[in-house]
């Protein structure tokens, strides 16, 4: 064989290979930045890394790991109790790192999937729900204490009242937990898939948003439905509780203020965007985020004050430090963009190579 | 454009199907790639009776005298190739058109399958746009149940079995078999096997199910399930057609026999 149909062979078989496993989709690219803030630092699980940075001018401290190693993503939010920072990867293995260091102190390794959801720190325990549809219970040192097994993947962060661990499911069941052994209480069939975690007041009321259309509110204590309101679009989103309000927004682009007694509509606005996650009250005003890099803030009464535009997609709700919001950004050149309560531009951290 | 003509309308095939057979979604995809192949089967006759018309034309008396009276005069050449192809009726692009119209539908078909197996939030969110509200409820499909066999089809597939220490591929080993039997009955035999398309073929048909193996172990293994379907689809459209050729998979010496006992006679 001559040289040139080796090399139009090779051609063609690259070809193929990019044809076939480019389709397929970049990992990379599967989800969105995972924030917490503590005291004045903010922890960001974004693809490779998981990053430590200050929140007054956004400065690195460390990341983890130093190198990127192939397909172990980060995008679950980590959690954070007694020197412990808790982050899940896309390999199935739960990590704790070191908050002043970044350095690793353990990892769990008993799960067969991805740790999409953040898991949930309360009482010295670690909750942590995963794709492989169990929520697993582990105590400070990575030991497995029980797990429950749902009927689909847990994408969402369970919720606690200290008396009781609340997880919604891909598969359509809200359950309430027993924290000491992980045996089922009650279980609500909620008519449709939950993605982002339910939010819980001091009340006792569980308020949930669905794929199918609905927002319910359930009561804690026997998982009895207070009410339930049907919409037009589909939620991939938390609500937001302030004072005797729900805020949240829709994939058909709708943001609405609802009754926390009844879920009626107070009001609503039409952006024409998609909108996931949970929007954030700071200084009196309700600030949500649209999935083409849209920070919109409204005023209690629904009229909107600013929108700031920013480079990259947004798909997770703004997260309050130092009296600032800070904003991942996914498949931006940007990963963290600080705002102040105007909607002005404090700094932005974009990850060293 | 894409989107709109050919992704969406194949993603709400499958989902639709899918739910047709109870949710299946490993009998979905193969009765989806049963389906678009047998749209396509048309095509393919046409591609193949193309193709098997321009080989028999390699050995025309008249084709192969043109050929070597024209041999230093190309245009004089593609003149004469043209007026002979008026002569026997045959089209140069029979075989072509059909693959080309073939291409965007099996990359379509690909790509839509791409999109039903999400696994991530920002796959699941696409999934979610592509579906007809009016045909399809997504909150009777999300999550779909991608459990066929002892597969979890969103993802790389290995059977663990309790004895052994590593789970065995056998979706991407199955993948590798059946590419390199497709290759090799598909490919028809060439009157010079040292003519450099015959050593291109060959060469295709010996790497090609290692690059296809490969990404069966590394893709979810819904693609290596349709990898699989197609392959034994494609060898069963040419079975269909009288067009495999087992010659090539035979032991040489079986295959030779018979003209070894003609030379003796």
């Amino acid at each position: 064989m001559t040289r040139s149909p080796k090399i139009f062979l090779f051609v063609s078989l690259l070809l193929v290979a990019l044809l076939l496993g480019g389709c397929s989709g970049v990992l990379a690219s599967s989800s969105w930045p995972g924030v917490t803030v503590v005291d004045d630092v903010a922890y960001v699980a974004y693809a490779n890394h998981v990053y430590a940075l200050r929140t007054d001018n956004g400065s690195m401290l460390w990341r983890f790991p130093e190198k990127a190693e192939g397909q172990r993503l980060f995008f679950a939010a980590p959690a954070i109790a007694d020197g412990h920072l808790v982050v899940g990867d896309y390999l199935a293995v739960l990590h704790s790192l070191d908050p002043q260091t970044g350095q690793e102190q353990w990892a769990f390794t008993g799960a067969q999937g991805r740790w999409i959801a953040s898991p949930l720190v309360v009482d010295g325990r670690i909750y942590a729900p995963n794709a492989d549809h169990n929520l697993y219970a582990l105590d400070l040192q990575g030991k497995l204490i029980w797990k429950f097994q749902a009927s689909k993947a847990l994408w969402s962060q369970p919720v606690s009242d200290g008396k009781r661990i609340y997880q919604a499911s891909m598969d359509h069941y809200l359950y309430a937990l027993d924290p000491a052994n992980g045996q089922k209480i009650w279980a609500r069939d909620l008519g449709g898939a939950v993605v982002y975690s339910p939010v819980l007041s001091n009340a006792g009321i569980i308020y949930v948003s669905t794929l199918a259309r609905n927002v319910l509110a359930i009561r804690a204590e026997d998982g009895s439905v207070v009410w339930q309101k049907a919409f037009e679009n589909n939620f991939w989103s938390q609500p937001l509780l302030h004072g005797e309000r729900l805020y949240l927004g829709d994939l058909g682009g709708k943001v609405y203020a609802l009754s926390a007694q009844d879920g009626t509509v107070i009001w609503e606005s039409n952006l024409g965007e998609s909108l996931t996650g949970a929007p954030t009250w700071i200084d009196g005003q309700v600030v949500f985020t649209t999935e083409s890099g849209k920070v919109i803030a409204f005023t209690e009464e629904g009229s909107q004050k600013w929108v700031v535009t920013l480079e990259g997609k947004i798909y997770n709700g703004p997260v309050i430090a130092d009296d600032r919001l800070l904003v991942g950004i996914a498949q931006g050149k940007v990963l963290i963009q600080a705002l102040t309560p105007a909607g002005q531009q404090a700094w932005a951290f974009e990850p060293p190579k | 454009m894409w989107d709109a003509l050919i992704i969406t309308p194949f993603v709400n095939v499958m989902l639709f199907i899918y739910n047709l057979v109870g949710q299946n979604f490993g009998l979905a995809i193969i009765l989806f790639t049963l389906l678009i192949r047998l749209i396509t089967h048309p095509l393919m006759v046409k591609q193949i009776k193309g193709a098997k018309a321009m080989q028999e034309l390699q050995k025309n008396e008249k084709w192969l005298k043109i050929q070597e009276k024209y041999k230093n005069d190309r245009e004089k050449l593609a003149q004469e190739q043209m007026a002979l192809y008026r002569e026997l009726g045959i089209n140069p692009f029979a075989s072509c058109l059909p693959t080309l119209i073939q291409f965007p539908i099996i990359i379509g078909l690909y790509q839509s399958l791409i999109i039903t197996l999400a696994s991530t939030p920002i796959e699941l969110l696409n999934l979610i746009r592509h579906i007809y509200p009016a045909l399809l409820k997504v909150e009777t499909l999300i999550p779909l149940n991608s459990q066929f066999l002892w597969m979890d089809l969103g993802l790389p597939e290995r059977l663990v079995l309790p004895f052994l220490p590593v789970g065995i591929p056998v979706l991407a080993i199955v993948v590798t078999v059946t590419t390199y039997l497709q290759g090799k009955l598909m490919t028809p035999p060439s009157a010079n096997p040292k003519d450099q398309s015959a050593m291109f073929s060959n060469m295709m048909n010996l790497y090609m199910p290692f690059l296809m193996g490969y990404l069966a172990l590394t893709l979810a293994s819904g693609l290596a399930l349709y990898f699989v379907v197609s392959n034994l689809i494609g060898i069963l459209q040419y079975a269909m057609l009288g067009q495999l050729n087992w010659k090539n998979i035979l032991p040489k010496r079986a295959a030779e026999k018979p003209s070894k006992v003609g030379a003796k006679k």
